[in-house]
């Protein structure tokens, strides 16, 4: 018993401090203040959750502190707007990206052709270069005179864009051309890929890979025509079922984008660990530039979907249950209402906390991961392809916090001051918990979100001390920067954060 | 820490010949706006002479900022994340006294000193208690409450809100404007100071420390150094260099906005010493002048999205080329000797050959 004490006496100094500010609450507010303030905070928490927990794993497993995070965050948001709101840009660049992936799978199987190794080490050096500036040039050349402005140009009712789809798009004509150039930037991008890394590993290139990347230039040229109507169509269809798919638009391009970044561009730096942090942060500086290059600078508002935006007749509904057949804009709690697509935040990442949960306690794959986390040269040498997995966590984490990008999007508008927001909440979240704790990172985030909504409630509603006449009224940024102090204390007192082994 | 640059074999021998490169640096760049002005045929106070003297004045200043960042990262090998707090809260200090409180400018230089002193060994105190990803985490989280306070609506009467300090009252005779050339030394005579400062540092007992730290800190402690007080003592002193850097870019700029103290900063901080060489005092300031100029011809040619470019050129040069222009100078400099030479030999040795007299070797 005392050993349990010793042994988690900053977890119970926590608790104890938590619960001590619940009571002080309890009894200070009313109760119905004093839940919408707990709700509030789950809302935050389940959001900085969904950021803080691939933080703690990419950190765990690869020891790379990923300060693009938030940046995936935030282009999470804006795709997951673009697709709900405006799915033109989408439409319009996905055959460009599927014809440079088809490309690149065509030319990795075309390189698996090619003899290993040419005569003299520097004719090999120098062709895959060529290859790469050649495949970079023809991509440039490819996408030349692309205009994203129109397909991005949005009007304030978000039903479609401001300029008329004819105008917007690009004529076929002068569409297929792109398409194909991209192709063959991919086949040239491909080649080059396949003369990387060691012979072993690319000597087993399958024709099932070229099969793939044909279908995919093939799906490519065949969706063209398609635009159009199926940019009608899907402004046509409920703002449900846009928003389940501005979700999966997340949940995949994030995903895609965060194998991107491990598989190109953190690789080569596991052994040069300082230079892994920088290069994150290059990323996130570049992200955040070409979100400004392509959306601009203004922020957006997303539209809650319609099964959280009902009104009238019989609402804020009297309960969860009735919003489930009622979707009105807030529910009553405790008398006050409560806007309802919050609850749903957080249900979504209760959800997600128990599938990623069950991801990690319960497969194999999972198993493979905690190990990692524990040594992960060991797992390796147990014949494990490691590198594949920092991969697929990698996009795990980053798919993660894209789907809180756009989950967050109606809530917190999609904006540019999203990233560095909610990364810093993140960083907070993950030294309270512990660096590469899965569990830590849920509680860490809980408790920021608690400490948020609870210090903006504090700071509005004013600090009134005994002596005082008059209470102190701040603005929330006080709040904001408080959160701060907390982490502060936190790497004084346990560096290693609440759940976190110690070093 | 793993360490970020190699020693630099034969740097002894090689000081004393390049004594002469520094002073003769900063004769051309005492001469530039004469030169200048000769060539374009303007005056010194006015056109081209005027805005390329403005250049280098950012230069400069961003110069002592790079290598401020550099005594931490390259030398010390704390890697922060906050230093825009010092460069800002020397901005916001020389901005708040100047126009508030009109103090005389010695003094508002003094006090700049203090102010960072205070600021940066409390930061330091406390966040140099972790280590690594740890401490880089700490210090952006400082440099992020700096942010926001600077934003905060509550202290608008003294900060200004988002909208920062503007309008900073300047004596006449270092108006940035009107007296650009006296600006322009005094920017130039700042930098020298700090070099050599940095410079002294570096090369002083307590400067090898530092360097023992970031190659191995424990071992550098197993030999009885208090680590601790040494790394504090590298925080101070580049925390009261960026300070200064921010003072100088508040009497250029005529303003403190909370964008000195934004991520963004410190950013650009870690741009120049990269390009410019980790681990040197020369690669960051060469870094800032190749910054600077990259950002005004890339902002001429691509217009204001031009920062993007930078960040894929940063990308590259972390892949790429870690030890930036100096560093990989440094590290290769026999091998591109070694190689000139053997390009050039039989050129020479057919040389030898013809004139009469001459041995074959």
């Amino acid at each position: 018993m005392v050993a349990y004490l010793r042994r988690n006496t900053a977890l119970l100094v926590t608790l104890g401090i938590v619960l001590a500010i619940l009571l002080w609450m309890t009894n200070r507010y009313e109760p119905k203040v004093t839940a919408s303030i707990i709700l509030s905070g789950l809302t935050l928490g389940a959001l900085y959750f969904l950021v803080a927990s691939g933080l703690s794993l990419i950190f765990g497993l690869m020891d790379v502190l990923n300060f693009a995070h938030g940046m995936l965050f935030m282009m999470g948001a804006y795709l997951g707007f673009t697709a709900y709101a405006n799915p033109r840009l989408l439409l319009n660049t996905l055959p460009l990206v599927l014809a440079l992936l088809g490309g690149a799978q065509v030319g990795r199987w075309l390189g698996g052709m090619l003899p290993d190794k040419l005569k003299k080490p520097w004719l090999d050096t120098a062709l895959h270069l060529a290859l790469f500036v050649l495949s970079v040039a023809v991509i440039l050349f490819a996408v030349r005179g692309f205009n994203v402005q129109p397909l991005v140009a949005n009007s304030a009712t978000a039903a479609g864009g401001a300029i008329s789809t004819a105008d917007a798009q690009e004529a076929a004509s002068l569409y297929i051309p792109r398409l194909l150039w991209l192709t063959l930037a991919g086949v040239l991008l491909g080649l080059g890929l396949s003369r990387v890394g060691p012979v072993a590993t690319r000597r087993h290139t399958r024709w099932t890979g070229a099969l793939i990347g044909v279908g995919l230039v093939a799906v490519a040229i065949a969706i063209v025509p398609l635009r159009t109507p199926a940019e009608t169509f899907l402004l046509s269809v409920s703002s449900n079922i846009r928003f389940v798919l501005a979700l999966l638009v997340g949940l995949v391009a994030g995903g895609a984008l965060g194998a991107l970044m491990e598989s190109a561009l953190i690789r080569p730096l596991y052994s040069r660990p300082l230079y892994q942090i920088l290069l994150t942060l290059g990323v996130s500086f570049v992200g955040t530039e070409l979100i400004k290059t392509i959306w601009g600078t203004a922020g957006f508002y997303m539209d809650i979907p319609a099964f959280a935006a009902a009104s009238g007749e019989g609402c804020p509904s009297p309960n969860l249950w009735s919003w489930f057949s009622d979707h009105c804009a807030s529910i009553d709690v405790l008398g006050r209402p409560f806007p309802s697509y919050r609850i749903f935040i957080i249900g979504l990442g209760l959800v997600i906390f128990i599938a990623v949960a069950l991801l990690l306690q319960r497969s194999r794959i999972g198993i493979i991961i905690r190990a990692g986390v524990q040594d992960s040269e060991m797992v390796q040498a147990l014949g494990i392809n490691v590198r594949r997995v920092f991969t697929l966590v990698f996009a795990l984490g980053s798919a993660l916090a894209a789907v809180g990008g756009v989950a967050a999007a109606p809530f917190l508008g999609v904006n540019l001051g999203l990233g560095a927001e909610v990364q810093l909440q993140g960083f907070i979240a993950v030294v309270i918990g512990g660096m590469g704790s899965y569990i830590g990172a849920a509680v860490g985030a809980l408790l920021v979100g608690m400490a948020r909504a609870f210090g903006d409630q504090l700071v509005l509603s004013g600090i009134q001390l005994p002596w005082m006449d008059e209470a102190i009224r701040m603005s929330p940024s006080i709040a904001r920067a408080s959160t701060v102090l907390i982490m502060a204390l936190v790497l004084l007192v346990r560096p290693a954060g609440l759940f976190g082994k110690k070093e | 820490m793993t360490t970020s640059t190699k020693p630099i074999h034969g740097a002894q021998t090689r000081r004393t010949a390049r004594n002469w490169l520094g002073p003769i640096v900063v004769l051309l760049l005492l001469a530039f706006p004469f030169i200048l002005s000769l060539l374009s045929g303007q005056p010194v106070d006015t056109g081209t002479p005027k805005f390329w003297q403005g250049m280098l004045i950012q230069v400069f200043i961003l110069a002592v900022f790079a290598m401020s960042y550099d005594l931490l990262m390259g030398y010390t090998g704390i890697l922060s994340f906050g230093h825009a707090m010092f460069f800002g809260a020397g901005a916001y200090a020389t901005g708040i006294l100047l126009k508030h409180s009109g103090w005389g400018l010695a003094a508002v230089l003094l006090a700049v000193v203090g102010v960072a002193i205070v600021q940066s060994v409390l930061i330091g105190v406390v966040s140099l208690r972790v280590r690594g990803v740890y401490l880089a985490m700490a210090t952006l989280a400082f440099a992020q409450m700096f942010f926001i306070l600077a934003q905060a609506t509550d202290l608008r009467a003294i900060t200004g809100a988002e909208d920062g300090l503007h309008g900073i009252p300047v004596p006449d005779w270092l108006n940035p404007t009107d007296q650009r050339l006296t600006f322009y030394f005094v920017a130039l005579l700042f930098m020298v100071i700090m070099y050599l400062i940095a410079r002294r540092v570096v090369d002083s007992p307590p400067g090898r420390v530092m360097v023992a730290i970031r190659e191995n800190e424990a071992r550098a402690q197993m030999i009885g150094y208090n680590t601790f007080g040494y790394k504090l003592m590298a925080v101070t002193l580049s925390g009261v260099m960026a300070a200064l850097a921010g003072f100088m870019n508040a009497l250029w700029n005529l303003n403190a906005t909370p964008d000195v103290l934004s991520v963004e900063t410190t950013i650009n901080a870690l741009l120049m010493t990269i390009i410019g060489g980790v681990g040197t005092l020369i690669g960051p300031m060469l870094g800032a002048g190749v910054y600077q100029l990259l950002g005004y011809w890339l902002n001429a040619t691509f217009g204001p999205r031009w920062p993007l470019i930078i960040g894929v050129i940063y990308i590259l040069l972390v892949l790429f080329v870690p030890y930036g222009i100096v560093g990989t100078w440094q590290l290769r400099r026999n091998d591109m000797r070694a190689g000139w030479a053997r390009l050039i030999r039989p050129l020479r040795t057919g040389l030898e050959a013809d004139t009469p007299g001459a041995t074959k070797k």
